[in-house]
C-alpha cells in the first residue's frame, strides 16, 4: 500500500531529547512534504544534529513521537534506516579505500542487490562526475570532492530521503555552489532532502526551513513566509561617520538590527516602518549626511537574527 | 629557546587529565607491574601436584612419600598404578610429577641393596622440571646418607653401597629444548595480543574517522557488523596458528605429537574469546590509541599469569585465581597438551569447558556494551 501523495514524509509530535539536565529538542512538531527541500537553520548546539539523529532512528527521543517514511520512530527504526540517506559533515569515507570501493560498500550496506550493484555504482559515478577519480583513494581527494563522494555513498541506495547534516562545513563556495545543483538534481527526481545548516544563503535556497533555538522551534514556513513574518524592512544607506550612525541607529526605537558591509550600513527596522525615513530623520539631526539610501529585500539572515534576539 | 615549549607541555597536561582512561592506566600498570613481579614471579616451584605409585606399601616407603612432602614442593594429588595412570594424568595436566617406589624397596634396603626410586616430570615446563628433580634428588641424597650412617653404625666396619638412588625420567622434551617448550606458548601469545588489538583497532577507526556513525544510520544490525569485522580476523588467527607451527618444524625441528585438527578445532573456542575481549575493549576506546593502550595492558597478565613465563604452580593463590581467568591460561594448557605430550580430546576437556565458559561470559558482557543506538 502507497501513501497518498499528501502525506507527509516526516511528521513529529511533540518530540523531544533530554540528556540529563540537558534538554537538547524540546517540543518540536513539524511536516516535511514528499519532495522538498527541508533546511533545518539555527546556532550551534541549538539542538539540530539531535533532531535529526532522532529522525534517522538511531537516537530514541525522550518525548513525544514521529514517523519518517511510514515508520514509527522508535518501533521501527531499523526500517526507517533501509529508506534513507545519511550524509555528516564528516564525510565519513574510508579513506584507505578508493571512490569505487567506497560506493561498492555502501551499496552492499544498503542492500543494492549483487548483480545490480556494478551498474549502479557506474551510474552514480557518472552522475557525479568521479569517473574519472573512480580508482583514487578517499582520503587524497580533497573537500569538496570528498563530499562529492560522501554524497554519493549517502544516495547509492537511491533512498525516498535524502538527511544531510551540514554537509557543506568547510567547503569551499564553488563546491557548495556544485554541491547545491546536484541536491536540486536530486530532488527533481523525487527524493527528499532535510538538510542542517548555518549558512544563510543556503538557507534561501531551501524550499521551506524550520528554525530551531535553544532546542525549541521558533518558526517553520517557505524562507520568504519566514522572512514576511517578522515584518521587517531594509535598507542599505551610505553615510558618513559609518560608526557614528550605527551607533545612533542603534539607539532609536524601532530599530532591529544595523550591520556593516563594507562601506554601507544595513539597517533594519520592525513593524513594517519605512528605513529610509527613519534613516533621515535619526542622522538629519545629528548632522551626518546621508548619502545615498535605498531599501532593499529582507533576508533569511535578518529574520534570523531578529528571532534568536526576541527570544534571548 | 622561547618558553613555548611551556605553553604546550601545559596544553597536554589539560588533555590528559581529560583522558581519563590513560591516566588510570598509567596509574594502574606499575602497580600491576610491581604486585606481579613482587609475588607471582617465584621461579622456585611449590607444590608440583604430584601422583604416587607406591608399590611397596610399607613403613619405610610412606616415610619417603611422607619427606618429599614435607619440601612443600610436592603435593600429593593421589595414588595411582602403573605407568599408563601416569601418563594419562600427566597429559591431561592433572599432576606434573610422579613418585614410582619399586616393590620390595624396604626389604631391599634392609638387605643392603641399592634400591632405585623413579620420579617421572611432565617435560613440557621446564621449570618444573628444574624444581622437582632437584628437590628430590638432594631429598633423595640426604635420605641415603643417613640410611649409609645407620647402617655403617649397624653393621659395623666399611660404607657399603649407596642404600638409594633417584632415577628421573622426564616425559615430553626430554632434552628439555627451549624452542620446543617455546613455541607452543608463543601460539597462544601471539593470539592474544593480535587478535585483541585488532579487533579493538578496527572499531575505534570506524569511531574516530565517524565511519561508525555512518554504518549506525545504516540497516547494518550490530551483529552483522561485529561478524563482518571480525571474520578476517579469525582467518588471520589461523594463518598464525599454522604459520607458527610450520616454522618452528621446519626451522627448530619442533614435532607436533597430537592431533593438528584437534588443536585447530579448539583454538577456535580460544581465538573467538580474544576477539570478544577486544570487541569489549573497543566499546570503551574512543581513539585507536587507546585500543592500543588497553590491547597492550590486557598482555601483560596475561605473559606473566597464564603460564607462558612462569609455571602456573609457581604462582601464590590469588595469581593462580586470576589465572584461570584468562582464556591463555587455558589455551596454552590445551596447545602445550597437543604439541607436547600428544593429549586428546578426553585429555583436554575440562580446559575446553572453562575456556567455554570464559567466551560466554565474555560474550554476553561485550554485546550489553555493544549498542547500537547510542553515539
Amino acid at each position: 500500500m502507497t501513501a497518498p501523495a499528501e502525506e507527509p514524509i516526516i511528521r513529529t509530535d511533540h518530540l523531544s531529547r533530554r540528556f540529563g539536565e540537558l534538554v537538547a529538542v524540546r517540543d518540536v512538531s513539524l511536516e516535511v512534504r514528499r519532495g522538498e527541500i527541508f533546511g533545518i537553520l539555527g546556532p550551534n548546539g541549538a539542538g539540530k544534529s539531535t533532531t535529526i539523529r532522532m529522525l534517522c532512528g538511531i537516537l530514541d527521543p525522550t518525548g513525544g513521537s514521529g514517523t519518517v517514511v511510514g515508520h514509527d520512530i522508535v518501533r521501527d527504526a531499523e526500517r526507517i534506516k533501509e529508506r534513507i540517506g545519511y550524509m555528516t559533515q564528516r564525510f565519513s569515507l574510508y579513506e584507505d579505500l578508493s571512490v569505487v570501493e567506497n560506493l561498492t560498500f555502501y551499496a552492499g550496506i544498503y542492500g543494492v542487490p549483487f548483480g545490480r550493484r556494478r551498474a549502479r555504482v557506474d551510474q552514480v559515478l557518472e552522475q557525479t562526475g568521479l569517473t574519472s577519480r573512480r580508482r583514487q583513494l578517499a582520503g587524497t581527494l580533497s573537500g569538496g570532492w570528498k563530499q562529492r563522494v560522501a554524497l554519493a555513498c549517502a544516495t547509492i541506495h537511491q533512498p525516498p530521503l535524502l538527511f544531510l547534516d551540514e554537509p557543506t562545513a568547510g567547503v569551499d563556495p564553488v563546491s557548495r555552489r556544485e554541491f547545491w545543483e546536484r541536491i536540486y538534481e536530486i530532488s527533481a527526481g523525487g527524493t527528499t532532502a532535510v538538510l542542517t545548516t548555518h549558512y544563510m544563503d543556503e538557507a534561501e535556497r531551501c524550499h521551506r526551513l524550520a528554525f530551531i533555538f535553544r532546542g525549541e522551534l521558533l518558526d517553520v514556513g517557505t524562507p520568504d513566509e519566514v522572512v514576511a513574518r517578522r515584518e521587517l524592512r531594509v535598507a542599505e544607506l551610505e553615510v558618513e561617520r559609518a560608526s557614528d550612525a550605527a551607533a545612533l541607529l542603534r539607539a532609536a526605537p524601532g530599530v532591529e538590527e544595523v550591520a556593516h558591509y563594507g562601506h554601507v550600513l544595513r539597517l533594519a527596522v520592525r513593524d513594517g516602518a519605512d528605513p529610509v525615513a527613519l534613516a533621515r530623520d535619526v542622522l538629519a539631526g545629528k548632522g551626518i549626511a546621508v548619502r545615498g539610501a535605498r531599501e532593499t529585500r529582507a533576508t533569511v539572515e535578518d529574520a534570523f537574527v531578529a528571532m534568536v534576539r526576541a527570544d534571548a | 629557546m622561547s618558553l613555548r615549549f611551556l605553553v604546550i607541555a601545559w596544553k597536554e597536561l589539560l588533555q590528559l587529565r581529560r583522558d581519563r582512561l590513560t591516566l588510570a592506566m598509567m596509574a594502574a600498570l606499575p602497580i600491576i607491574q610491581l604486585l606481579l613481579f613482587g609475588y607471582a614471579i617465584n621461579t622456585d616451584v611449590r607444590h608440583i601436584p604430584t601422583l604416587v605409585d607406591d608399590q611397596d606399601r610399607s613403613a619405610e616407603s610412606r616415610d619417603l612419600v611422607r619427606r618429599m612432602e614435607a619440601t612443600g614442593f610436592y603435593d600429593r594429588v593421589g595414588e595411582v598404578h602403573g605407568y599408563g595412570d601416569i601418563e594419562r594424568a600427566l597429559r591431561s595436566g592433572v599432576a606434573r610429577a610422579a613418585v614410582v617406589i619399586p616393590p620390595r624397596y624396604a626389604a631391599d634396603l634392609a638387605g643392603g641393596a641399592t634400591v632405585q626410586v623413579q620420579l617421572v616430570i611432565d617435560g613440557s615446563d621446564p621449570q618444573i622440571v628444574g624444581s622437582a628433580q632437584s628437590t628430590a634428588v638432594s631429598l633423595v641424597a640426604a635420605r641415603s646418607a643417613e640410611m649409609r650412617v645407620e647402617r655403617t653404625a649397624r653393621v659395623g666396619g666399611r660404607a657399603g653401597p649407596e642404600p638409594l638412588e633417584l632415577s628421573p625420567d622426564i616425559l615430553y622434551n626430554p632434552d628439555q629444548r627451549t624452542a620446543v617448550f617455546i613455541v607452543p606458548g608463543l601460539i597462544g601469545v601471539i593470539l592474544t595480543m593480535t587478535m585483541v588489538m585488532l579487533t579493538a583497532m578496527a572499531l575505534a577507526r570506524e569511531r574516530e574517522r565517524g565511519t561508525l556513525e555512518q554504518l549506525i544510520v545504516s540497516p547494518v544490525r550490530p551483529v552483522e557488523l561485529v561478524v563482518g569485522k571480525i571474520l578476517p580476523f579469525v582467518v588471520i588467527g589461523y594463518v598464525q596458528i599454522a604459520l607458527i607451527l610450520g616454522f618452528a618444524s621446519v626451522v627448530f625441528g619442533v614435532p607436533v605429537h597430537g592431533s593438528v585438527p584437534l588443536l585447530f578445532a579448539l583454538a577456535f573456542v580460544f581465538i573467538a574469546a580474544n576477539l570478544a575481549i577486544g570487541l569489549f575493549f573497543s566499546t570503551l576506546a574512543k581513539t585507536q590509541q587507546q585500543a592500543m593502550q588497553m590491547s597492550f595492558f590486557f598482555l601483560l597478565p596475561n605473559i606473566l599469569l597464564s603460564g607462558f613465563m612462569f609455571p602456573f604452580e609457581a604462582m601464590p593463590r590469588p595469581a593462580q585465581w586470576l589465572s584461570q581467568g584468562l582464556p591463555l591460561t587455558h589455551f596454552l594448557r590445551i596447545v602445550r597438551g597437543i604439541v607436547l605430550k600428544g593429549s586428546d580430546f578426553d585429555d583436554l576437556r575440562s580446559e575446553l569447558v572453562w575456556l567455554t565458559a570464559i567466551l560466554l561470559a565474555l560474550v554476553v558482557f561485550s554485546s550489553l556494551r555493544f549498542r547500537k543506538k547510542l553515539l
